[in-house]
Parts: C-alpha cells; structure tokens; sequence
C-alpha cells in the first residue's frame, strides 16, 4: 500500500522490459521473489539503477507459503527453465535445491563478502554439506511474546530466561492463553524444531546424506520425548486457545491482540501488526504498552533455547544465462545498508548483523537488540535434501497438538520419516 | 475410461438415431457414403482433440505408474512394476482417503437429492412473477467458483473471522470447525453441497415438468393424499431425471478437491483421494506413486459408472447433457 | 385454504432466495471490512471500507491479481471458443448426418466429462515440462479443452436436433444459395444453442483450480482460482482474508451478470434434453 502506483507501474512495465532487453539493451535478470509489502520490488528498482546499464533486475511473485514456494521453484527449475536467475529460498528447501543441481556454484569472491558479519545460524542456512550455496539475505526469528501486566501477576521475573513449564504454568494460573503454531504445516515443524534442539537433540542424525536411504532420524531420544512432552502439557494444560490445532502466525498474533492473551512465540511481524492496529484505531494504545519480549523458552531448564531461524537467501539458478550477472545482483541486494531499509519498510529482520546498528532500525524496533541474540543463537531446521519428506512426515505424526505423546509421537514420527524415504508409504 | 464409455454407446444409440425420424433428403447409396464421409470428417477435431487431451495423458500415466520417479532425482527413475500399486492398497492413508471421498460423496448427493427435490417443488410452485427471479437466483451458486465458495464458507466458519459460532445457540462460541473430522467434513459437506444443489434442482424441475399432468389429477380425485400422489405418481416418472443427476453428482462429488484444498488443506484427517494424487504428484513430485495414485482413482470413477449404467439401468439416452 | 398454500409457495421462494444469496452476501460483506475490522464476528462491517479493493486492483496485490484476471479471462475465452467451434462442427454431423461411429463420438464425449481432473494433471505436467507448455496459455486451454468440449458436444447436439433443419431446403429452393440459407436461416435458429453453449462451457472453464495451480508457476498463465490461493497479507506470516474476497466478489461479477442476462437459456442449456431424449 505505500506505494501502489509505483508498483502497479513495475508489474505492467516488468513484462514489457523482458520482451524489449531480450533484443538490445543490458540483459534481464529474473528475481523470484517471495511476497512482502512491495520492498524487494523496491530493491530491484534500485539495483537496476546502481548497475549503471550492466543488467536491469525484474521481479516475479511466488505463492506466500514456503511448500508453495518450494513447488513452483522445483516445478521450473527441474524443467530446465532459463528463465529463472536469482531466486528467493527459504533456508529448510536449500539443499534439496543443492542436492539436485539447481543451484549454480558461488564464487570465492562472492562468498567472502556475503558472509561477513552475517550471523552464525544465517550462514549456516545458507550451506549445504559445509559449503555457501547461496547468499544470505534477510534472517527471522522468534522471541517470546509476552503481556506484561499477566507475568508482573503471575510473578514471572522476565528479565531472567524463562522455561516452557513456567509460562504453561502462569498462564494456566492467570487463565490465560501460550499461542503456538499448533496447524499441520511448516510452522509446526518450526516450533518442534526449536522444542527438540533447544533440548539438545537434533530431528535427524545425518542431515547431510544424500541418501534418502541412509538418512537416520533421531527423534526418540530424551529430547525429542521432552519436545513431545512440553506439547502434551501444553495442550493437557488447555491453554492453547480454542484454535490450536489450526492455530498459524497470523491467528496466534490476532488472538495474541485479544483479551485471553498471555504468551506467544511468533515471529517479530506481531509487533508492526499490533503497531498498525493501533494506527487504524482498532487496538488500544494500553495494549501495544502491555507488550512484552523476551529470550525464546528453554525446553530444559538452564539449558539454552535454540530459538527458530527463519528468512531467506538468494540462490542463483543452475540454468541462468547470466550467472555472473546474477551473483552481481545478488550483493546488491543484501548490501546492509537496504537491507535495513528493507527491515524498515517490510519488517523483515536483516540477516547482517552491522543492520542493527543503523540508528533508525535501533528506534523503530526497540527489541531490534533482542533480535540479533536471538539470531545469533538460532538452530536451522534439518539442511537435508529431503527436507520435505521429513518435515510433512513429522506434521503427519505431531499433529494435533492433543494427540502427541513423548511414548508414541517421537517413534511414530521416525518410523514414518524412514518408511517415505525408503519409498515405503504414502504421504 | 474404458468401462465407461464401453457402456455408454449402446445407450447412446437411441438418442443419437432420434433424427432419423425426421423428413430428411431422399437417400442414394452414393449419397449415404459421401454424408457418412462428412459425418466422420467433421466429428474428427473434436474426437481427435478429447483423444489426445485425455486419452495420451492417461496412457502417459498408466505407464508412469510403473516406475520409481523423483522429479528431483531423474536418473534414480527404474521400473518397479506394481510395487507402487502394492504400497498404496497396503497403506492405511490411501484407505483413510478413499473412506473420506466415499463418505462426502454419498453424504452431499443424498442431501443435495433431497434439498434439490424441494427447490424444484417451489419453483414449480411458485408464482409467475417468483419463478424467473427464483431461476436466475438458483443459478448464481452453480456459476461461482468453487474455490470462492469454499473460501465463503471457511471465513464464515472461522473463530476469528466468521459469526456461525455467535449465530448458532447449541454451538460452543470457541468451537474450532477445522480442528476435528466431524465438524471439518460437515463444513466442506455444506459448501459442496451449496454450489451443486441447484444443478440438481434445475434437472429436477425440468424432470417435474414431464410428469403427466393428467395423471396427477386422476390420482386426487381418486383421494390420494399429497405423499401418496408423491410416491405413486411424480418419482416413478421423474426416475429417469432423478438418476441421471444422481450420476453426474455421483461422479462429480467423488472427485472433490478444491473445498478440501481450501478449507483444510487436508488436515484432521479430511484428505480425498484427489488431494492424495495431487499431495504424491504435484507437491512430493513423486511421479510414480502419483501416477498410481491417478490410475486408481480413475479405475474407481469407472466402477461407479460401470454400476449405475450396468446395475441401476440409467439409460444415458435419456440424457444429452454432460455438465458438472 | 388456497391463499395460504400460495402464502406458503412464497415462503419457500423467499428460503431459495436466502439459500442462494447468503454466501454472495456474506463474501461481499466481507470484503468491505477494513483488515482490522475482520474479526468483529459480526456478519457486516463496523464501517465500509473500499481498501481491499484498491489492495487487490491498484495496491500490492494488484501484480497478483490483474494479470490472473487477464489470464483468466483470455484463456477462458479461447478454450470456450475452441470448444464450441469444434463441438458445432461435431453436433451438426451428430444430429444431422447418418454415419457409423456417431455413438461412439457421444460416448466418448461423456466418458471423458467424467474424467478426474487429477488424473491428467500428473502426466500432463510431466508432457508440458518436456515440451515447454508447462505455464503457459496454450498449457492452460489445451487441457480446458477436455471440461468444455465435452459439455458443449451434448449440448450443442440436444440443440442441433430440435433446429428445423428442412427450413434451410426451403430456403434454397425459393431461390436462395447454400450460404444466404445458412447464413439467413440457420444462424438466427442454431444461435441461441450456440450462445448458451459457450455460457455454460465458459463457466466450466473459470471454475477452474486444479489445472491452474498445477501447470502454471507465474502471471504469466496462472488464472484468478490459482491466484486466490496466493494473496498474501501485510506479511507473509498473515492471513489476506480482505483481499481474497474482495478479489472473490470482481471474480464473480462477470458470472453473476451472465446469470442475470441469459438465465432462461442457461437453465435451457443445463437441462436440455435431460428428460425430453
């Protein structure tokens, strides 16, 4: 909405441009980007201009959710197609991408410069098999949420790490609600994620084998039982609102606007919507000010949370005619510098840690701080090449919330993990 | 494929021949073969294209469903024969999917035979200014799409969007429709059921329309009463209107996808057996099991037809019509 | 006695009326709801607000929306013209001309109407990646063709037999050549059928959703069904509830003003011949 004429210009000049430069002029570069409010369109825009005539960058939509996302990239990318240069990626679906070629190799050069003061988690998001594959662009993460007139009464010290079984606990004392991500898609598979390694375990043995065959999943441990049991008493403790086996992002952060709010983990979008609300006059101002933050829960108390890691990097496509065109683009586009306007128009966190410190980002997100913690110490979900399988797999076997048990839910999920990649169920 | 239209030709016939009856040219030999000749010639494309469009593909897949295929990982691609036949009748999901079709089809076309019946009673009924208005309203939820519907209907029973559960007084106000099977299968049920019962009602009227007015007179003065006059007279001879809508909806409702895809993306156990094939193909890329997936699919939309025209006697001469 | 059986007729039609429309309504109400203003849980809005409508054809998601609509609408169009041009070609010699395989053709028609979508979509997107199809209109109309071409084949036949054919040798022998008695006689008799045909096809192929989202990845083929399940709110983490059906009701208008126009001849055209043979 900031700028719609502007945009409504690119999206009928965007094509127009791709037929004319395939005559004369610099060579297109197709950026499949994922869908925000109008930034990377922006980005694009001034990219084309600082390359002063080297190459103009166009930018395609893809679906909103990351599966989607994934699908209609692999869909083209296993067809060959040209037509895709530089491509938006969520993390999880990276080395499938690698595994399967799609992915043109990046150059040492590049690979410097990209991965200088980039947090740990984002980089390593960005490899495969302990190589860059792609250029890290923005990170996400988690926090928790939290209403601060529902910890002061239920006598929470916010200021100290707090455990899953403290906040069910408050919250079922206070008559509250802990918004998860309780719906069968990915983001329950994020929250498991950030259950199992904040306890020390990992989903899968050897992320890394290429495989599907050999790839050992390693969930019924103690702390796939812990993660298994933290949902149990959660859902046990009927605190997770009325909606949480549907519960997404989006419902949590409306019911998190709500009177029964209590706690949350969510991404840092929560804090524009309610932002916005206020601006449109539909959210008191008293409840913005209620809004607390804080460290991720610890599944295990005195053990560090390994808070979720999300965002998205840039890969260049195998089948690119202008892969050195590309990469060019590419460090364009995450230069710090628009990578904290970006935070400041889109709100998407940036996964350069020197962003932080630009002074508007520091004023306008004050748990902007907070943030870049929580990204140093993110865990990456599995970087397997069969991500999809493992991920659908674990949504199949831990959803609903009520139904998962730490004596069957982590073994249920690992038999079916091993029967799909050895082709041997359906999913 | 094959069972189906094998058993659908001989019926055919008697429709088709209806023409002959009329005055036409006198006929030479000469003449017969040169029509014959044009006949074929111009029927081609359009023979040519349905081949081509539908019959190639499924060969296509029939042959697919034969191999191990990735889309990821094409030189992994070998022949398997039946093994991905073998693991799709072993696995639970695929009976739990085909159990979920089998339900909401029979579910929707009983209610929809049943509320379509009454639709088309009042618009029989209803006055002359009521009745073209009541035609065009009728009309308004078969020409929707079905994905609007299906997104209508979910914000409708969203928590957070929707009014049904403030609406509703036996309904608990945080009542999560989506959340079991129950209650998620009711919602899409409805939504179905919504956009298809005007078909059905309008095949109903027109079949209403045919029913001897004479004989309805005779059978109240004989002192039947309004059911009597139902059971005795109207349904008997609406019996060929009545099952083909039963057909098509049959066929139709057994393919349901885009109400499931919407509402539940398949969770809480709501998946059919078309979400099925399309979660193995399109988002797995697992060519072969979806391949095999299809296969079956098709071969269980023959069977039903290859029992409505075979065990129930529909004669589809009765019907030229192949809407949905 | 009489007029309260007329009363009750009535109350039945005004239920019809109910039954049909709540929906519309409710979607339309919907989209006039300001994103905050969503989750009021009552059926209308607090206040009417056009912002999803400048969202969906001016705003951020017109780049989603308006070249769906233009895809839509173009592909639709084609595979409906196709069809009825193929399926006229084929109805004439069905019910007019004697020859072997007639039933076959109709059979044909009927079993392939009867066809799972899903079942040509997985090796349809193998074929059109291999060719080069995959995303583009001709990916689109060319399966289309197998919702549309069968329906206007029967329905363009039921047409074809009840048209007075010997008008047209009438024509001719009052002097008039083979085109002007086509042109004069046929045409105004065979172009209600035709019309109404292309309606019904033409709703069968905007109803479309699997075929659209699984062969298209882009603008640049894929139809407004696919791009509903697109939109995306003022971050990818929310719920576009506005936009949808604001984009919803633009999406039904078009069908809604065919309703209104040609409702006589669409109910022709669905139950022709249902029960007459």
């Amino acid at each position: 909405m900031r700028r719609p004429t502007a945009l409504l210009a690119l999206a009928l000049v965007a094509p127009l441009a791709a037929c004319a430069s395939a005559e004369s002029g610099p060579p297109t570069i197709a950026w499949y980007v994922n869908p925000d409010s109008g930034g990377s369109a922006r980005i694009a825009e001034q990219c084309t201009e600082e390359s002063d005539g080297a190459y103009v960058l166009t930018t395609t939509l893809q679906p909103r959710d990351a599966p989607g996302q994934r699908e209609q990239l692999v869909r083209r990318l296993a067809a060959g197609d040209t037509s895709i240069d530089l491509m938006s990626i969520d993390p999880p679906f990276i080395p499938e991408f690698a595994n399967a070629g799609f992915l043109a190799p990046v150059p040492d050069e590049v690979a410097e410069v990209v991965t200088q003061d980039v947090a740990e988690g984002a980089v390593e998001g960005a490899s495969f098999g302990g190589e860059l594959v792609t250029v890290p662009f923005w990170a996400n993460t988690q926090l928790l949420w939290y209403r601060k007139s529902v910890a002061e009464a239920a006598g929470l010290d916010m200021s100290q790490p707090v455990t899953w079984e403290q906040i069910i606990q408050a919250a079922a004392d206070q008559g509250v609600t802990v918004a998860v991500q309780g719906t069968r898609a990915e983001s329950l598979t994020v929250w498991v994620n950030a259950l199992v390694t904040s306890a020390g375990g990992e989903i899968l043995q050897n992320p890394d084998e290429e495989d599907p065959q050999a790839v050992v999943p390693d969930l019924d441990t103690d702390a796939g039982r812990t993660a298994a049991q933290i949902i149990a008493d959660l859902s046990a403790a009927g605190v997770g609102g009325p909606q949480l086996s549907n519960a997404d992002e989006d419902i949590n952060a409306s019911m998190f606007e709500g009177d029964s709010a209590g706690f949350m983990v969510n991404w840092p979008f929560v804090w524009q919507r309610a932002k916005s609300a206020v601006e449109a006059g539909t959210l008191d101002q008293a409840v913005l000010d209620d809004y607390g933050w804080a460290m991720y829960p610890q599944s295990v108390a005195g053990e560090p949370a390994r808070p979720p890691y999300g965002g998205v990097n840039l890969g260049v496509s195998a089948f690119s005619e202008h892969p050195d065109l590309a990469f060019q683009a590419a460090q364009c586009i995450v230069d710090p510098q628009k990578q904290a306007e970006f935070y400041l128009s889109d709100g998407n966190p940036p996964g350069s840690l020197v962003a932080f410190d630009e002074p508007e980002v520091q004023e306008a997100f004050p748990m902007a701080d907070l943030i870049k913690e929580s990204l140093q110490n993110a865990a990456p979900r599995p970087q397997t090449p069969f991500y999809n399988e493992v991920s659908t797999s674990l949504q199949r076997t831990w959803h609903p919330p009520r139904s998962v048990s730490p004596d069957s839910s982590p073994s249920r999920a690992e038999d079916l993990i091993v029967d799909v990649l050895q082709g041997r169920a359906l999913l | 494929m094959s069972a189906a239209t094998t058993g659908i030709p001989a019926a055919t016939t008697a429709g088709a021949a209806a023409p002959t009856d009329r005055p036409r040219r006198p006929r030479r030999s000469d003449r017969g073969r040169q029509e014959a000749r044009l006949g074929l010639l111009l029927c081609a494309p359009a023979v040519l294209v349905l081949v081509a469009v539908v019959g190639y593909p499924i060969l296509q897949a029939v042959w697919d469903s034969l191999y191990s295929y990735k889309l990821t990982n094409p030189d992994a691609r070998r022949f398997v024969g039946l093994e991905n036949y073998a693991l799709i009748l072993s696995d639970p999901i695929w009976w739990q999917a085909l159990w979920v079709t089998v339900l909401i089809t029979v579910v929707t076309v009983v209610v929809e035979l049943v509320l379509g019946f009454a639709l088309a009673l009042v618009m029989n009924n209803a006055l002359g200014s009521l009745r073209p208005a009541l035609r065009t309203a009728i009309l308004i939820p078969y020409a929707i799409i079905t994905v609007v519907s299906a997104f209508a209907f979910r914000f409708m029973f969203d928590i957070t969007s929707g009014f049904v559960n403030t609406w509703l007084p036996f309904v608990p106000d945080d009542l999560d429709w989506f959340a079991s099977f129950g209650t998620a299968v009711t919602v899409i049920s409805i939504s179905e059921i919504w956009k298809t019962t005007p078909f059905i009602s309008l095949l109903l009227l027109s079949g209403l329309a045919q029913v001897p007015g004479e004989l309805q007179e005779a059978a109240k003065v004989d002192g039947a009463t309004w059911w009597q006059r139902m059971r005795r007279v109207t349904i008997p001879n609406m019996k060929a209107a009545i099952m083909v809508a039963l057909l098509f909806r049959t066929l139709d409702a057994f393919r349901i996808f885009d109400n499931i895809f919407i509402m539940t993306n398949g969770a809480a156990g709501t998946e059919s057996v078309s979400f099925l094939a399309y979660r193995q193909t399109i988002q797995r890329l697992e060519i072969g099991i979806g391949s095999a997936v299809s296969v079956l699919l098709t071969v269980c939309v023959a069977l039903i037809a290859l029992l409505f025209v075979k065990g129930f006697k529909v004669n589809l001469a009765a019907s030229t019509r192949a809407g949905r | 006695m009489r007029t309260r059986t007329k009363v009750w007729w009535w109350v039945g039609g005004l239920l019809i009326f109910a039954y049909c429309l709540f929906p519309v309504a409710w979607i339309v109400s919907l989209s006039l709801k300001a994103p905050s203003d969503l989750d009021n849980g009552s059926f209308l809005p607090s206040a009417v607000s056009w912002q999803n409508y400048q969202l969906v054809l001016t705003g951020d998601a017109s780049g989603l929306f308006l070249p769906a609509l233009r895809n839509s609408v173009g592909i639709c169009l084609i595979a409906t013209a196709i069809s009825v041009v193929l399926a006229a070609l084929c109805a004439y010699a069905v019910a007019r001309l004697d020859f072997p395989g007639k039933a076959l053709v109709l059979g044909l028609a009927l079993g392939v109407s009867m066809f799972p979508v899903i079942s040509i979509v997985t090796p349809l997107f193998n074929i059109w990646r291999t060719i080069g199809l995959f995303d583009t209109w001709a990916g689109l109309i060319i399966p289309y063709l197998s919702i549309t071409l069968p329906l206007s084949i029967w329905t363009l036949s039921a047409f074809f037999r009840e048209i007075p054919w010997e008008m047209e040798q009438a024509a001719q022998v009052d002097g008039a050549t083979t085109a002007q008695a086509f042109r004069k006689v046929i045409v105004p008799l065979a172009g209600p059928g035709v019309a109404t045909t292309a309606i019904i096809a033409f709703f069968l192929a905007w109803n479309d959703f699997v075929y659209g989202i699984s062969l298209t990845s882009t603008e640049r083929a894929r139809p407004v069904p696919a791009a509903l399940a697109f939109f995306t709110g003022a971050s990818q983490f929310e719920e576009p509830t506005g936009a949808i059906s604001a984009a919803a009701v633009i999406v039904t208008v078009p069908v809604v003003v065919l309703v209104l126009l040609f409702q006589r001849q669409i109910v022709a055209g669905l139950t022709q011949g249902a029960v007459k043979g």
